[in-house]
C-alpha cells in the first residue's frame, strides 16, 4: 500500500506532492492534495475566488485548488488506490488523489478552471468532464479529442465552467476498464449568485458498482451486469456514512450513476422534485413531486426536499438486489424444505454445517458467522429495534431538531416519542 | 589291501551325518537378520501348540503389519510344507556320504560229479574313490536348498506384508467411500424434499437420485474387492475358524519421516541377494561335478572285490575280481564338453543374475523414492490444501454465496482426494516391501 499523510480539511491543510512529477514541473504545478480515510469529510469553504455554499460529498471530499492569475488550478492524479468499501472489506481501485472516487471539483459558474492531470497508472488515461460545456478539444475522449495521457505524463485541461450545475468526470480511454475499477469523480459548478438555488444542505455521490469476489480485493474488469458490490461513492451499506440534516433544512442530494444498470432511488417519510440533471436546472413548473428517482445510466440527477419529519428516514435503491452484499445468485432456495435429518448426515460430513434459508435468509442478518477474507456479510447492520438486513445501497437521512448550521455530525439513532413506534397489538386498551 | 584303503576312504570320507536342525538354522538367521522376526518348523504337538497359542496372541488385539509377518511366518503351511525340502536335501547329502553297499555273489554249479563254487564280494570302487566328490557337491547342493527354503520364507514375508498393505487399505477405501455416499445421499435425499416443496426440477432432482445409485455401486465394488484382499492375508497367514475374525487397524502406517538412506545399492544388492549367493554356489557344484565328470570319464563301472573260486575238489582259489566297463564307443568326451558347458552356462548365469539384481535394485529404489514423493505431496499440500478448500467452501456457504449442493460436492472431492492420497500411502508401503524384496532377490525357484 502507498505511504501517504492523511489530508484534513478544515483542520489545516497537509498536503503531501506528487512524488512521480518532476521537480522542474513540481515548481509549476499546484499541490496534488490526497486523502487516506474514507468518512466523509466536511465541507470545504472556499478560501479564495467567488464565494458559494460548499457540498457534502458522501465518504469523500471536496479538491483544494490554488489561485493563479485568475484561474481556478486544481491537481488530479491518476493512481491505483485502497479503498475501504465498509469496515471488514478493502478493494484494491484506481481512483484519484487517494480515493475512488476521486475528490469532488466544486467551482464557479464563470470560473476559469486548469486541470492538472498527471498520470500514475500503469496505462494510459484521460478525462472527459461529463455534461460540461466545453472546447471540443477539452472534452477529453483520447484519440478524438486529444491523444491519450501516457503513463507518467501531466497534461492540463483549460475550460471556462460557462453553466452552472451537476457534472461529473471520468476517463474516456480504456473507459470500460478504468470505471470498473473505480475512475470517476464528481463535478458541481455552483452559481454565480450564491442565493440562486440556494440550500442548506447540499449532498453529492457517484453511483458505482464493482465485481469483488467474495476473498479477493480487485474487482474484476469484464463483469458485464453481474455485479456484487453496489456502492455510493465506492461504499456499501453499514459503510455509507448517514445523511445528517437539521430539522426545517432545504436538502439537495445530487447523485451521478456510473453502473451499468439504473437505480430506482428511493426516499421514506418525504416527498422530492427532481431540480436538475447533467443538463442543467429543471424549471421549477416542470418540476413534480416524487418518493423515487430512476437513475439513467451515465446521467446525474438532483433531488431537493425539506426536511421537515425528524426521524431515522431510509434512503435507498429500490433494487432490492442493490441494498444487498455480496451474495450467491446461484444458491437453490430452501424456504420449506424440511432439512432436518439431512442436515445431521451433512454434519457428521462437515461439522461446521448449519442448514440455512428454510425459513427465508433474514437469519443472515443475525448470524455472525465467519466469512471468507474481506467480504461483508450479504446483509447485516445493526439499528435501535434490531438487526437492518441491508448492505449496498442504503443509508439513512437523520433529521433532528437543533442541529447547528455546519453540523454533520451523526447523531445516532431517532428516539421516538412515547406511543409512535409500531407495536405488537395487545388487545384493546382501557 | 585295496580293501583296506577301499574300507579305509569309507570311514574317513563318509563323514555327512544328519544335523540336529536339518539347516533350520541359516533359515531362522536369515529371519532374524532380515526380517527381525520368529521362524518356526512345525515338526511336533509340541510346536504345533506353542505356535497356536502365539498365533492367538497376535489375533487378540488390531493386528499390525510386523504381527501379520510374524503370523505368516509360524503359521503358513506351504512355508511350513517347503520346510521339509531341507530335510529331504540333508538326506541326501547323508547319502552321498554313503558307499553302495558291498555286491556279494555266489555261484554254485555241478557238471557231472564235479562241482564248482564262485563267490565274490565287490565293492563299488568308484564310490568310494569319488565319495568325497559327491559329498562336497551334495553338500552344497544343501547349502542351496537351505538358500531357497529361505528365499521362500522371505517371500511368505513379502507377500503377507503385501496382503497386509492391501486389506488395511481396502477397508480404508470402503470407509472413506461410506463417507461419499453419506453426502451423495444427503443430496439426493435434500433434491427430492426440494422437489416435494416445489424447489427443484425432476430433472435435476434425477440427476442427484443417479449419483446416489452411481455412488452406491461403487461401494458395493469397494466392499467386495475388501474381502478379497482380506481374504487373501488370512490365507497368508494360514488361518482358519474363528480366527478369521481377526481386526485390522483403521489405517496405514504414518509415511516415515525420511525415505530410507540405503547407500551403496549394488553392493547390497551383490552381498545381500539370496539369487546371487545361490547363483554362485551353483557355480562351484558345478564345477565340482565337472572335475568328478572328468575323473570319471573312462570309467563308468569300476567295480573291486574279493572273489574267490572253489573246484572240487581242487583246494579254494583267491584273488580279485575287477569288472570295467570300457569306453569302447563312447570316450566320455561328450560328457565332459557336456558338463563344460553347464558350468559355463552356470557361469553366464551368475553373471546374469548379478546384473539383474543391481538393475531391479536401482529400480525398486527408484519406485520407492517417488512413491514416497508422491505420498508425502498428498500428505504435506494436497490433502491440506483440499482441507482448506473444504473451509473456504463452508465461509462461502456461511456468507450464501455458494448452496448446500456446492458444499456436498465439495465434500465428495474432499473424500476423493482422500482416497487417492491413501492410494499414494498404500502405494508407497507397497514399493518400500517390493525394495526389500527386491534386495533379497527373486525367490521360488529351485536349485
Ligand atoms: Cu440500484
Amino acid at each position: 500500500m502507498m505511504s501517504r499523510r492523511q489530508f484534513l480539511i478544515g483542520s489545516g491543510a497537509a498536503l503531501a506532492g506528487a512524488a512521480l512529477v518532476s521537480r522542474a514541473q513540481a515548481a509549476s504545478l499546484p499541490e496534488a492534495p490526497v486523502l487516506e480515510k474514507a468518512a466523509t469529510q466536511p465541507p470545504l469553504i472556499p478560501p479564495n475566488g467567488r464565494p458559494y455554499q460548499p457540498v457534502v460529498t458522501l465518504n469523500g471530499w471536496t479538491l483544494p485548488w490554488r489561485m493563479k492569475a485568475g484561474w481556478k488550478e486544481f491537481h488530479l492524479i491518476a493512481e491505483p488506490v485502497r479503498r475501504e468499501i465498509a469496515p471488514g472489506m478493502t478493494a484494491n481501485l484506481w481512483g484519484y488523489n487517494g480515493q475512488s472516487p476521486g475528490p469532488t471539483i466544486e467551482c464557479v459558474e464563470g470560473d476559469k478552471v486548469r486541470i492538472f492531470v498527471t498520470n500514475k497508472l500503469p496505462e494510459h488515461t484521460t478525462i472527459h468532464w461529463h455534461g460540461v460545456l466545453l472546447p471540443n478539444g477539452m472534452d477529453g475522449v483520447g484519440g478524438l479529442t486529444q491523444p491519450h495521457i501516457p503513463a507518467g505524463r501531466t497534461y492540463v485541461y483549460e475550460f471556462v465552467m460557462k453553466h452552472s450545475g451537476t457534472f461529473m468526470y471520468h476517463p474516456h480511454s480504456d473507459e470500460m476498464v478504468q470505471m470498473a475499477m473505480g475512475m470517476m469523480g464528481f463535478i458541481v459548478v455552483h452559481p454565480k449568485d450564491p442565493d440562486r438555488y440556494r440550500v442548506d444542505r447540499d449532498f453529492v455521490f457517484l453511483i458505482n458498482a464493482f465485481d469483488i469476489e467474495p476473498g479477493s480485493f480487485t474487482p474484476r474488469v469484464n463483469t458485464m451486469l453481474d455485479f456484487n458490490t453496489w456502492c455510493w461513492n465506492s461504499r456499501v451499506f453499514p459503510g455509507i456514512d448517514p445523511l445528517v440534516v437539521r430539522m426545517g433544512d432545504r436538502v439537495r442530494i445530487r447523485m451521478g450513476n456510473l453502473t451499468m444498470t439504473n437505480h430506482p432511488i428511493h426516499i421514506h417519510g418525504h416527498r422530492f422534485s427532481v431540480t436538475c440533471t447533467d443538463g442543467g436546472w429543471v424549471p421549477q413548473s416542470a418540476r413534480w413531486p416524487e418518493t423515487t428517482v430512476d437513475m439513467p445510466i451515465g446521467s446525474l440527477r438532483a433531488v431537493e426536499f425539506t426536511a421537515d419529519a425528524p426521524g431515522d428516514w431510509a434512503f435507498h435503491c429500490h433494487k432490492s438486489h442493490h441494498v444487498m452484499n455480496a451474495m450467491g445468485h446461484g444458491v437453490p432456495t430452501m424456504i420449506g424444505v424440511d432439512q432436518r435429518g439431512v442436515a445431521e448426515k451433512i454434519n457428521r460430513l462437515l461439522p461446521d454445517y448449519m442448514a440455512m434459508g428454510e425459513r427465508g435468509m433474514a437469519e443472515m442478518g443475525e448470524m455472525e458467522m465467519p466469512l471468507p477474507d474481506n467480504t461483508l456479510p450479504m446483509m447485516s447492520g445493526q439499528g435501535p429495534f434490531g438487526p437492518l438486513e441491508m448492505g449496498g445501497m442504503f443509508t439513512v437521512v437523520k433529521i433532528r431538531q437543533g442541529l447547528a448550521r455546519d453540523d454533520y455530525n451523526d447523531p445516532g439513532w431517532y428516539r421516538h416519542p412515547e406511543g409512535t413506534v409500531a407495536r405488537e397489538w395487545a388487545g384493546e386498551e382501557k | 589291501m585295496v580293501l583296506a584303503i577301499a574300507l579305509g576312504v569309507t570311514v574317513s570320507g563318509g563323514c555327512a551325518t544328519f544335523s540336529r536342525d536339518a539347516g533350520f538354522g541359516t533359515v531362522e538367521r536369515l529371519a532374524g537378520e532380515r526380517l527381525d522376526k520368529d521362524v518356526k518348523w512345525q515338526r511336533s504337538d509340541d510346536d504345533h501348540g506353542s505356535v497356536r497359542s502365539a498365533v492367538k496372541e497376535f489375533l487378540s488385539s488390531p493386528l499390525s503389519i510386523d504381527n501379520a509377518v510374524q503370523v505368516a511366518l509360524l503359521n503358513n503351511p506351504g512355508l511350513q510344507a517347503t520346510y521339509s525340502e531341507l530335510g529331504i536335501a540333508e538326506a541326501e547329502l547323508v547319502q552321498a556320504g554313503r558307499v553302495t553297499n558291498p555286491h556279494f555273489s555266489y555261484r554254485r554249479t555241478s557238471e557231472g560229479g564235479e562241482r564248482k563254487i564262485e563267490w565274490a564280494l565287490t565293492f563299488p570302487l568308484v564310490d568310494l574313490l569319488t565319495m568325497p566328490l559327491r559329498t562336497r557337491i551334495e553338500g552344497r547342493r544343501f547349502e542351496q536348498v537351505k538358500l531357497a527354503v529361505a528365499g521362500r520364507m522371505l517371500d511368505v514375508a513379502a507377500a503377507a506384508r503385501k496382503s497386509w498393505i492391501e486389506a488395511v487399505a481396502a477397508e480404508e477405501r470402503v470407509r472413506y467411500l461410506e463417507q461419499a455416499m453419506l453426502a451423495a445421499e444427503a443430496s439426493a435425499e435434500l433434491a427430492d424434499r426440494m422437489e416435494r416443496a416445489g424447489n427443484l426440477n425432476r430433472l435435476d432432482r434425477m440427476r442427484e437420485e443417479a449419483f446416489r445409485s452411481g455412488m452406491s455401486a461403487r461401494l458395493s465394488d469397494a466392499r467386495r474387492e475388501a474381502v478379497t484382499d482380506r481374504e487373501r492375508l488370512t490365507r497368508m497367514m494360514g488361518l482358519s475358524g474363528s480366527d478369521i475374525a481377526f481386526r485390522l487397524p483403521g489405517r496405514l502406517p504414518e509415511l516415515p519421516a525420511d525415505k530410507a538412506d540405503l547407500g551403496e545399492l549394488e553392493a547390497r544388492a551383490m552381498t545381500g541377494r539370496l539369487d546371487v549367493r545361490a547363483a554362485a554356489l551353483e557355480t562351484e557344484r558345478l564345477a565340482e561335478s565337472l572335475g568328478l565328470t572328468r575323473a570319471t570319464r573312462f570309467v563308468d563301472v569300476l567295480e573291486l572285490g574279493p572273489a574267490a573260486t572253489k573246484e572240487d575238489p581242487a583246494p579254494w582259489k583267491r584273488g580279485f575280481e575287477v569288472s570295467l566297463q570300457l569306453p569302447v564307443f563312447d570316450w566320455g568326451s561328450a560328457r565332459v564338453s557336456r558338463a563344460e558347458a553347464i558350468y559355463m552356462q552356470a557361469l553366464h548365469r551368475v553373471a546374469e543374475t548379478s546384473v539383474n539384481a543391481g538393475s531391479e535394485v536401482r529400480n525398486a529404489w527408484s519406485a520407492y523414492g517417488s512413491a514416497y514423493d508422491v505420498a508425502k505431496r498428498y500428505r504435506d499440500e494436497i490433502l491440506p490444501l483440499r482441507k482448506r478448500i473444504a473451509e473456504e467452501n463452508m465461509l462461502r456457504y456461511n456468507g450464501m454465496l455458494i448452496g448446500v449442493f456446492e458444499l456436498l460436492i465439495d465434500a465428495r472431492e474432499q473424500v476423493e482426494a482422500s482416497i487417492a492420497g491413501m492410494d499414494a500411502l498404500r502405494d508407497f508401503w507397497i514399493s518400500e516391501a517390493n525394495l526389500q524384496a527386491a534386495f533379497n532377490g527373486p525367490q521360488g525357484a529351485n536349485p
